[in-house]
C-alpha cells in the first residue's frame, strides 16, 4: 500500500508546488512591502516644476492619495504616463508624482511634451525619500489612506485595468471608512 | 605667487579632506566603521539585480543603500539598527540571511529534516537489503 501511496503523494506535491511556482500570473521579482498599514513615510521636497515650491504629503493628511514613483530614466513610466493622464482626468484621488533621482529639466520636460497628470511633483534627487519608501524599482505606486497609512503598493505600470480592479475598490473602500 | 596660492589651496584642500569622514577611494577613515561597513554591505541584498548583494552591485539603488549604511554607521548606529531600518522599508528579503524566527524556522530547520529523512532511508534499505540472503 505504501509503495504506490508515497509516490503519489509525493506527485500530487510536487504538482501543487509548481502551480504555485510556475504561475506564469506571478511576479517573482515583486516583493511584498513591509509599508502596508503603517504610516506613510513624510517627506518635503521641492516642486520639479518650481524649486521655491515645497512638496510636502503632510498637508494631504485626511485625504486617500496616491503617490506614484517615475522618472524620465524610466522606460516604463513612459508607457504608465498615457494610462496615467487618463486616469488624472476621473478626478478619483489626488496623484502626487515623485520624481526619483532624475534631472529637474528632464522632468520638466517630460512633464511639457506628454502632459501632467499630477497635482505636484516632488523632486527626490538624491533618493533619500525613495529608500524611506522601500522604493527599489519605477514605476511604483503607493495608495495612503486617510489616517495617512500605506495601504496599497502595485509595482509595474499602472495600466486603465489595472487601476479600476485594484486602486478603485480600494479607494472607495477608504473614502468609506473615513468619511 | 602662484606656487604660494597653490600651497594654499591644497591645505585647504587637505585641511578639508582630514575632516571627511570618507577618503579618496570611498573607504571610511574610521577603520573599525569600514569594516563593519564591508560586512553588512555583503548581507543586503540589492533589490534591483536580486541575487547580488549591495556591496557587489553598481545599481543606482545599492550606490544610494551603501551611502545610507555609511551614514548611519558615521552616526553611531548599531548593525542591528542597520538591519531594521533595512527590513522596516524593504522587507525581510532585504536580508540575504534570515534571521532565526518561528517564521523563518522551516527554512533553517529544511537541511536537518532532509539530512534525517536521507539517514532513515538509507537506514531502511541498508537493515532490509542485510536481511536478504546473500545471492553470490
Amino acid at each position: 500500500m505504501w509503495k504506490f501511496l508515497l509516490p503519489f503523494a509525493a506527485f500530487v506535491a510536487l504538482v501543487v508546488l509548481f502551480a504555485f511556482g510556475l504561475n506564469p500570473k506571478r511576479d517573482i521579482h515583486a516583493l511584498p512591502s513591509p509599508l502596508i498599514g503603517k504610516p506613510a513615510p513624510e517627506f518635503a521636497l521641492t516642486d520639479v516644476l518650481d524649486a521655491s515650491r515645497v512638496v510636502s504629503n503632510a498637508t494631504l493628511k485626511g485625504q486617500v492619495y496616491i503617490l506614484n514613483v517615475w522618472g524620465t530614466w524610466c522606460v516604463a513610466c513612459r508607457e504608465e504616463h498615457e494610462a496615467l493622464l487618463e486616469i488624472a482626468q476621473q478626478h478619483a484621488v489626488p496623484i502626487i508624482g515623485l520624481d526619483w533621482k532624475d534631472e529637474r529639466a528632464r522632468a520638466r520636460q517630460w512633464l511639457e511634451q506628454l502632459g501632467n497628470p499630477y497635482q505636484a511633483v516632488a523632486f527626490d534627487s538624491d533618493g533619500r525619500t525613495a529608500i524611506e519608501w522601500g522604493v527599489y524599482g519605477a514605476p511604483e505606486t503607493y495608495l495612503v489612506d486617510r489616517q495617512g497609512r500605506v495601504i496599497y503598493k502595485f509595482i509595474s505600470p499602472i495600466t486603465q485595468k489595472v487601476w479600476d480592479h485594484e486602486f478603485l475598490p480600494r479607494i472607495a473602500a477608504a473614502s468609506r471608512a473615513g468619511a | 605667487m602662484l606656487v604660494v596660492a597653490l600651497a594654499g589651496v591644497m591645505g585647504a584642500f587637505s585641511a578639508f579632506a582630514a575632516e571627511q569622514p570618507v577618503d579618496a577611494n570611498g573607504q571610511l577613515a574610521d577603520r573599525q566603521l569600514q569594516m563593519r561597513f564591508e560586512q553588512i554591505a555583503k548581507e543586503l541584498r540589492c533589490l534591483v539585480c536580486q541575487n547580488e548583494t549591495i556591496a557587489d552591485s553598481n545599481a543606482d539603488l545599492a550606490i544610494d543603500l551603501r551611502r545610507q549604511v555609511r551614514e548611519m554607521l558615521i552616526a553611531g548606529n548599531s548593525d542591528e539598527a542597520i538591519f531594521k531600518f533595512m527590513t522596516d522599508r524593504y522587507g525581510e528579503f532585504v536580508r540575504f540571511a534570515p534571521p532565526l524566527e518561528t517564521k523563518t524556522l522551516l527554512i533553517w530547520g529544511a537541511p536537518f529534516i532532509a539530512l534525517l529523512l536521507g539517514v532513515s532511508i538509507i537506514y531502511r534499505v541498508v537493515r532490509q537489503r542485510s536481511r536478504q540472503p546473500l545471492d553470490e
